[in-house]
C-alpha cells in the first residue's frame, strides 16, 4: 500500500518537527528566563542599600528588565545552541522534549555544557527567588510581639459569638450542600462530553469536547470569590449568592473530575453494549455509568467537604455563613470573638474532613 | 455446502493513528454454520480483524459484507441493525460488573429493546424469562440476581454468552473466549459455543492460541502474521511445518505431542 506507507512516513515527519520546534520553544524559554534572572540580580546588587539590602523594590526592580531583548536573544542563543549541538552538546531543551541524545547519556555533567547551565540554572532560581519575593528574615525572628495579642486572641476564645458561630456554621454547611448537590446534574451530563475516550467518533462531538473543556477551564480558573461578587450584585448579599458562587465553580470542577473518571473506564463493557447493536444512550447507560458510579459519590462528597472550607472565605465577601461575621470581627481587632469563630470552622472542616474520608473509603 | 455467505471481506485493512498498521489485504469469505478459527501470535491483527467485522474498529482500507448487505457503508441505524446479527464474546468477558447475571444478560437485547425503559433497566416480561432460560442453558440457573463480579471468570464467560445467546444473533465473534480461563475450564466454555453453532446453526469466527482447541472446534483455520492471511486449512491440515509459517521459526508449539 503505497498510499499508506506515505501517509505513515510523512506523519512521522511531521511528528519529529513538532518534537524539534518544541525543543527549540523550551530551549528560548530557559534561556530567556536564565538571561532575565542574571539582568535581575545585576540591577538589584548595583544599588544595593536599604531595609531589605535592595534600594528599590523586587517589584522595582523586575519592572526595569529587558524582557524583549533578552526573548531575541534567547531565541537567536537557542538556535545556535540547537545549531551547533554536534560541537558543544544537546540543549537542555532538547534533553527535556526528546531525551538525552544516546552518545550524551554516559558523560558526566560537569563535562557538558547542559550540565553546567542546569545547575546555574536551578541555583539562579533560588537566588534571584530569594530576592524576588523580599524575604526578610530579621523582621521574622525580631518582630513578632506585634502579632502576639492576635495569637493571645486565638488562644482565649471568647463565648460572646459562640451562639450566632453555631449558627451560622449550620448555614455555611447547607451552603456547601446545597451548592454541591445542584452541581451534581449539570456535572454529571457535561462530564461525557468532557471525555476524551467518549468524543472521538466524530467532528461534532470533538467540537463539544474542545467547547466544554474550554468553558470548563476557564469557569474553574476564575476565583469562587470572584464568582462570589458577581452572584452578591446579582442576587444581592446572603447565603443565596454563596450558593450560587459555590455552585459555579462547583460545576466545573466536579465536571473535569468526573471527565477524568469516564477516561478511566474498562473500555471492554463499552465494545461489548455497543456490539448489541444498543444506542448511544444505552451505551452511556450501560457501558459507562455502572463504572463511574463510586467515584462520583467519592468525588461529589470531597467536593461537599472543600465547599464547607471555601464557604467560609466567601462569606468573608458578603456570600453568607460564619465568613460573613468573621470579618468584621477582624476588622475591628476583636481577637477572642475571631478567635471562637476560627476554632469553629476549623473544628468542623476537620470533622468533613473525617467523614468525608471513611465515607469515601467505604465506597470504593 | 449449499449454505450462502455469512462474511465477505474484500481488501481489508487497518492502520491506527495513520501509522501502525495492523492489517493489510485481507480477503476472506465465510460460509453460514461454519466454524472459522483465526490463529496468530498476539500483535498479528486476530482483534482487529473481529473488530473490523462489527465495526467496533472502523477499516481503513477494503469492504466487508454481512450477509450480503455491506456493513463498512453502513451508518446509524442500518449499522446498529447489522450489529445486531453480530454477537461478540471477548477474551475479558467485557460484562457489567455491578450489574446482576440477569440483567448482564438482558442487555443482549438493547438492539430491539424500547430506549425509555431499557435506561432504567427494565426488560418486558418475555425477555426475563428468556434471560433465565438462557442462564439456565449455560449452567447458572439460580444465579440470576447474582452481582456478576462476584462470579467466578468462567462463570462470567457463560453469562457473556448467555448475553450473546439473547441477541439472537446469526454470527458470533469470539475473541480468545477461554484465553484468560483456567485450562480445566475452557471446554467448559468452547462446548457452549459449539453448541450454539451446532445447535442454533450460527457461524462463529473465533481466535484461539491453543491448537489442541482448534483440532477439536473448528471447522476451518486461517492463519494471521503482521496483518496478513498466512494461511488457510481444515484443522488437520495443521503440522509442525504449517505452525512455523504461522508463528514464525523460532516458535514451538505448545503442545508438542499433539502436533
Ligand atoms: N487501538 C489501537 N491503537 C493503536 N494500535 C493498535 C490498537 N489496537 C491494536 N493495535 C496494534 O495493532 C496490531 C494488532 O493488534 P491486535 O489486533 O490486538 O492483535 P492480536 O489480537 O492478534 O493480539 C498490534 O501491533 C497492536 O499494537
Ligand atoms: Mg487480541
Amino acid at each position: 500500500m503505497p498510499r499508506g506507507n506515505e501517509l505513515i512516513r510523512s506523519s512521522q515527519r511531521f511528528e519529529k518537527n513538532i518534537a524539534r520546534l518544541q525543543a527549540l520553544a523550551a530551549d528560548a524559554i530557559l534561556i530567556g528566563t536564565f538571561g532575565l534572572m542574571i539582568e535581575f540580580l545585576v540591577v538589584v546588587f548595583s544599588c544595593r542599600r536599604g531595609p531589605t539590602g535592595l534600594l528599590i523594590t523586587s517589584e522595582e526592580a523586575l519592572g526595569v528588565l529587558h524582557y524583549a531583548w533578552m526573548a531575541a536573544g534567547a531565541v537567536i542563543l537557542a538556535f545556535a545552541w540547537n545549531l551547533f549541538a554536534s560541537w558543544i552538546g544537546a540543549s537542555p531543551g532538547r534533553a527535556l522534549i526528546r531525551g538525552v541524545p544516546e552518545w550524551e547519556r554516559e558523560i558526566d555533567w560537569t563535562h557538558t555544557l547542559r550540565g553546567w547551565f542546569t545547575v546555574l540554572f536551578i541555583e539562579m532560581t533560588f537566588f534571584s527567588g530569594w530576592l524576588i519575593t523580599e524575604v526578610d528574615l530579621p523582621s521574622f525572628f525580631t518582630k513578632f510581639s506585634k502579632a502576639s495579642n492576635i495569637v493571645h486572641g486565638l488562644v482565649h476564645p471568647s463565648g460572646a459569638v459562640l451562639h450566632q458561630g453555631l449558627v451560622l456554621l449550620v448555614q455555611t454547611v447547607f451552603l456547601a450542600f446545597m451548592a454541591t448537590a445542584f452541581a451534581i446534574p449539570p456535572a454529571f451530563a457535561l462530564s461525557f462530553a468532557a471525555a476524551r475516550n467518549l468524543t472521538r467518533s466524530n467532528r461534532f462531538s470533538r467540537l463539544m469536547y474542545t467547547a466544554v473543556r474550554t468553558g470548563m477551564n476557564f469557569t474553574r480558573a476564575v476565583e469562587p470569590l470572584v464568582w462570589a461578587l458577581i452572584f452578591i450584585s446579582w442576587v444581592g448579599i446572603g447565603p443565596f449568592a454563596g450558593v450560587l458562587a459555590l455552585w459555579v465553580h462547583s460545576i466545573a470542577a466536579l465536571t473535569k473530575l468526573y471527565s477524568e473518571s469516564v477516561e478511566s473506564i474498562d473500555p471492554g463493557p463499552v465494545e461489548a453494549i455497543t456490539a448489541t447493536g444498543a444506542g448511544t444512550l444505552q451505551i452511556l447507560r450501560y457501558g459507562v455509568v455502572p463504572q463511574i458510579i463510586p467515584p462520583y459519590l467519592s468525588f461529589t462528597i470531597y467536593r461537599w467537604d472543600i465547599n464547607v472550607r471555601m464557604s467560609t472565605i466567601i462569606g468573608f465577601v458578603g456570600g453568607g455563613g460564619i465568613g460573613y461575621i468573621l470579618k468584621p470581627r477582624v476588622d475591628l481587632g476583636e481577637w477572642g470573638q475571631v478567635g471562637t469563630l476560627v476554632l469553629l470552622i476549623a473544628v468542623t472542616v476537620w470533622l468533613m474532613d473525617l467523614i468525608s474520608a471513611k465515607i469515601r473509603e467505604r465506597i470504593v | 455446502m449449499s449454505e450462502g455467505l455469512a462474511i465477505r471481506i474484500e481488501g481489508l485493512g487497518k492502520v491506527f493513528d495513520g501509522r501502525i498498521r495492523a492489517l493489510s489485504g485481507i480477503d476472506l469469505e465465510v460460509r453460514e454454520r461454519e466454524f472459522l478459527v483465526v490463529l496468530g501470535l498476539s500483535g498479528s491483527g486476530k482483534s482487529t480483524l473481529l473488530r473490523c467485522i462489527n465495526r467496533l474498529i472502523d477499516p481503513t482500507e477494503g469492504r466487508i459484507w454481512i450477509f450480503g448487505e455491506e456493513i463498512t457503508a453502513a451508518k446509524g441505524a442500518q449499522l446498529r441493525r447489522l450489529r445486531r446479527q453480530i454477537a461478540m464474546i471477548f477474551q475479558q468477558f467485557n460484562i457489567v460488573r455491578r450489574h446482576s447475571a440477569v440483567t448482564n444478560v438482558l442487555s443482549g437485547t438493547l438492539g430491539r429493546a424500547s430506549l425509555l425503559p431499557s435506561l432504567f433497566l427494565k426488560f418486558p416480561q418475555s425477555e426475563q424469562e428468556r434471560a433465565v432460560a438462557a442462564l439456565e442453558r449455560v449452567g447458572l440457573g439460580g444465579r440470576e440476581r447474582h452481582r456478576a463480579d462476584t462470579l467466578s471468570g468462567g462463570q462470567q464467560q457463560r453469562v457473556a454468552i448467555a448475553r450473546a445467546l439473547l441477541q439472537e444473533p446469526k454470527l458470533i465473534l469470539a475473541d480468545e473466549p477461554v484465553a484468560s480461563l483456567d485450562p480445566a475450564l475452557r471446554h467448559s466454555v468452547m462446548r457452549h459455543i459449539e453448541a450454539l453453532n451446532k445447535d442454533e446453526g450460527l457461524t462463529v469466527v473465533c481466535s484461539l492460541h491453543d491448537v489442541d482447541l482448534v483440532r477439536r472446534y473448528a471447522t476451518r483455520v486461517v492463519a494471521l502474521r503482521d496483518g496478513h492471511l498466512v494461511w488457510q486449512g481444515r484443522p488437520h491440515d495443521l503440522n509442525r511445518d504449517t505452525y512455523k509459517e504461522i508463528y514464525g521459526t523460532e516458535a514451538e508449539p505448545a503442545t508438542n505431542a499433539t502436533i
